[in-house]
């Protein structure tokens, strides 16, 4: 790989201007991380504004065998905008245009640096909303969410990023820009290229423009907390909701560790002595959630539930719901790192997996609280830990290790929802074999032939 | 009480802070987040980044506005450090000639005094077309406050009985922007205490709190003494600030500096820490900001009737009334409760002003951006009065309004004591 001459640099600068230009080692070090604990420093930080310019750069960049990664809010968990082989950062946090809000026809089109809590707020004036809601959604952009195929705790019911893709723009390694897709909900035209490019982490392409399908804002939200004596029960209980064919909007699962973490941090008042506490979310019409309602609450109490409370309006919803968000960094303050990984098995299997997360911690005598995405057996074990303490790191690796061996082995995956970056890289030979990797770098290899976009990560 | 701060390491990088950062929403640059900033620090501690103007620019574009450290799950509290590094800046890089003679002004009593005594022989013969022609960052020389004819703390006797029977006695700290430039501030606030049954004591030998010497890297030391010593001389039931920033230098800064002078054992506090601590703890305790008070006294407020409904009046909430007094869900509960007043909040009343203590001198474009849309909003609730309890915040919006608008920029008081029962 090439280093960014002073022949190149000028040839770069002429493109962004100066003003969008950054290499001095102060701004250069504001770039080297994202919410994962790896750092790596670019050699430059660019801010394009137009597809043309993102072109133009990744000519250079290509020509000169140049890596270059894609950053937008830099709130990764895998790391996926750490430039690890240096290169060029190229930022899309100013590209961040609302092109058009169209709810006639079910679409909003964005540039890659709009702000996800944006697009929620562009939508609402017209009784619209955009699903896919990652914990960092307040900062987070599009663009950085499409990489990542981001979801959240709603997407339970909704679905993640891939599905409300209906088209876009996309600047290749070369600088070729592509579009695929429409504004229409029904396309099965070509390939379905969109679906590539989420979840691809900035590996293939870089989106300068997405087509976003949008849904009406259900009439009725109503919101249980449910705390329950055992863990084992709390699982149970969410198994046997989604089992018998009720697909709430979300059911979020705390464990004890995890609830006075957060209650300490926030005081809203939880019970700090329940096992498992249930966060659970219904949406539609007002007659059907009610319906709903009085079936979930038969299963909540055929396992047990100790208390169910229905939250009172919308302000205590939000509190509920922000205390949740904010419980990865409620438990950074218990210790100067914290590793979260999502971990997904089949919903049957929560309660396996949760049972197996508390063995297999308790057994490198580490402390983890269990968090999930229940419904749809999304996984966050959380460990706090402190990096410069070698021995305890090494335990808390090993520990990971098995927790990942065993979702693979209830027929679970990597990830849910952050994506593989660094982090997971080298589990995915646990779930996927040695020809499906292969079939990754051979489409790596065709879109990307001199391995300039963010190299160094999964594929 | 400040909360230990966390160490640095603690910042899990989240990027929580980036949402509640004023600067960070206008420039969409990482460099300006308060998470570069505690990396920066980061890297300057363990010497990785030695000190240079770059990184001195880099750690001090920020309003000090304390919305990160309020947002930040994992505890750590950027305000101190931030603070803690502009010092060390400074001390290696030194300061601007506008900011070092701003420090030296501030730093004693008698030279504020000279000062404002200049800046009114200025303000008188400063001709026409030099004060419509210059401005200070976006605002036009002519649309700064007049100073007060006389320091407003010179007007007024020591003691001031209450009316009626007296339920208490509070000490009153005026800061200097009541002191030299809205004396209506300090007149209404009086009014108001003496109203509800107070007697007010104002002490003569208060100074500047502090907090702007503070921000640019100076610690203040000499300001805290002489406060601590004339707020603890009087025995009293509460201490009322009208600005939250003086307030949240008594609430927050006192008690840490002095910790933190402690901890490095420098001289200036070393004779008498132990009993110095006692007293800035009394006051931090003691202190509240007059809106909070007054919400939690609203029933005793005897309204004259025959006022005439005011408004449609909306709120600017300033960054210490939010972050360290979070005062807002109460002053918007005590603004919708008067019956002289057409409350009309503004969808972005949270929003910085960008103000700042002098960030809007120092990144007047940055500023503007933020003003801009604040004057959107309250142009679109058609606000003929527009209320702050932060002196900056004043001078920053009334100094951006459209000078041939009708929308009035005041302290809150101001219009609850004129609307206040006379005898």
């Amino acid at each position: 790989m090439t280093h960014i001459t002073d022949e190149i640099r000028k040839q770069l600068v002429h493109i962004v201007t100066q003003k969008r230009y950054l290499d001095s080692k102060e701004e250069l070090a504001c770039y080297a991380y994202d919410a994962f604990w790896e750092e790596s420093m670019p050699h430059a930080v660019i801010f394009p504004e137009t597809a043309d310019e993102v072109s133009r750069i990744l000519k250079i960049a290509f020509l000169h065998k140049i890596p270059v990664t894609a950053r937008g809010a830099g709130t990764s968990l895998c790391s996926a905008s750490v430039p690890i082989q240096h290169g060029i950062v190229l930022c899309f946090s100013k590209m961040d245009k609302i092109v058009e809000v169209n709810t006639r026809d079910r679409y909003i089109i964005v540039q890659p640096g709009v702000i996800n809590a944006d697009v929620q707020k562009a939508l609402a004036p017209f009784g619209f909303f955009y699903p896919p809601d990652p914990g960092s959604m307040n900062i987070a952009t599009i663009g950085g969410n499409i990489a990542q195929n981001a979801g959240g705790p709603r997407c339970l019911k909704y679905g993640v990023t891939m599905d409300y893709v209906l088209g876009m723009e996309v600047v290749l390694a070369s600088g070729e820009i592509v579009t695929f897709g429409s504004r229409n909900v029904k396309d099965v035209t070509g390939y379905k290229l969109s679906s590539l490019f989420c979840g691809s982490e900035g590996t293939l392409g870089l989106v300068t423009r997405a087509i976003l399908k949008v849904m009406p804002k259900p009439e009725t939200v109503q919101t249980l907390m449910v705390t329950f004596k055992d863990l084992d029960d709390t699982a149970n209980a969410v198994s046997d909701i989604i089992g018998s064919g009720i697909l709430p909007a979300a059911i979020e699962l705390m464990d004890r560790f995890t609830l006075n973490a957060i209650e300490d941090s926030f005081g809203l008042g939880l019970d700090r002595t329940a096992e498992g506490t249930l966060l659970i979310e219904i949406d539609g019409i007002k007659e059907a959630c009610e319906r709903e309602m009085d079936k979930i609450i038969e299963h909540l109490k055929a396992n047990n539930a100790v208390h169910i409370q229905e939250s009172a309006n919308d302000a205590d919803r939000e509190r509920l719901w922000t205390a949740r968000r904010s419980a990865y960094g409620v438990f950074a303050k218990l210790a100067p790192d914290i590793v979260s990984e999502d971990v997904t098995v089949p919903v049957s299997r929560v309660p396996e997996m949760i049972r197996k997360i508390k063995q297999i911690t308790k057994s490198y005598n580490l402390t983890a609280g269990v968090l999930a995405h229940a419904g749809d057996g999304n996984m966050h074990p959380m460990i706090p830990a402190d990096r410069s303490n070698t021995e305890e790191w090494a335990r808390v690796e090993k520990a990971f290790d098995e927790i990942f061996a065993a979702a693979a082995d209830l027929g679970g995956t990597l990830s849910g929802e952050h994506g593989i970056g660094l982090a997971k890289a080298r589990y995915l030979p646990l779930v996927m074999n040695q020809d499906s990797r292969n079939l990754m770098s051979r489409i790596k290899q065709a879109i990307d032939p001199a391995g300039i976009l963010n190299p160094g990560k999964f594929v | 009480m400040n909360p230990p701060i966390k160490p640095l390491k603690n910042c899990g990088k989240c990027g929580l802070c980036l949402t509640a950062c004023p600067v960070y929403k206008v420039l969409k640059e990482e460099q300006a987040s308060p998470r570069a900033k505690l990396q920066l620090i980061k890297a300057f501690e363990n010497n990785t980044l030695e000190s240079s103007p770059l990184l001195k620019e880099l750690v001090s574009k920020c309003l000090m506005c304390g919305s990160c450290a309020v947002a930040c799950p994992s505890g750590i509290n950027h305000y101190e450090h931030f603070m803690d590094m502009r010092q060390k800046m400074v001390e290696s890089l030194g300061e601007t000639p506008a900011i070092k003679s701003l420090i030296f002004l501030l730093s004693k009593e008698s030279r504020i005094r000279m000062g404002a005594g200049m800046a009114k022989l200025g303000q008188t013969l400063t001709p026409k077309w030099l004060a419509d022609k210059y401005r200070l960052g976006n605002i036009p020389i002519n649309q700064f406050p007049r100073l007060n004819p006389t320091p407003f703390r010179k007007t007024v006797a020591t003691t001031i009985s209450p009316k009626g029977l007296k339920k208490g006695s509070l000490v009153y700290f005026t800061g200097c922007a009541t002191n030299f430039l809205y004396e209506d501030t300090g007149i209404s606030t009086i009014g108001i205490l003496t109203h509800l049954g107070y007697e007010v004591i104002i002490p003569k030998d208060q100074t500047c709190c502090g907090i702007p010497l503070m921000f640019h890297g100076a610690p203040a030391v000499e300001n805290m003494m002489t406060n601590i010593q004339a707020l603890c001389a009087h025995d009293c039931h509460g201490i009322i600030v009208d600005c939250t920033t003086c307030g949240a230098a008594l609430k927050d800064e006192y008690p840490a500096l002095i910790r933190k002078t402690k901890e490095k054992d420098r001289p200036a506090t070393e004779h008498n820490g132990e009993v110095l601590e006692d007293c800035a703890q009394k006051i931090a305790a003691k202190t509240t900001d007059i809106l909070s008070f007054i919400a939690a006294h609203r029933k005793d407020l005897v309204f004259d009737e025959t006022t005439p409904k005011l408004g449609p009046v909306a709120y600017h909430a300033p960054c210490h009334s939010r972050n360290s007094f979070k005062s807002q869900p109460l002053v918007q509960d005590l603004l919708r409760n008067l019956p002289f007043m057409d409350y009309t909040p503004t969808p972005d009343e949270a929003e910085c002003c960008g103000g700042g203590g002098t960030f809007f001198y120092e990144h007047p474009d940055i500023a503007k951006i933020m003003m801009d849309k604040k004057l959107w909003h309250v142009n679109a609730v058609n606000a003929r009065y527009w209320l702050t309890d932060c002196p900056v915040c004043r001078i920053n919006m009334s100094g951006n309004l459209d000078k041939s608008g009708d929308i009035q920029v005041r302290h809150p008081v101001s219009l609850i004591y004129g609307a206040l029962k006379k005898p």
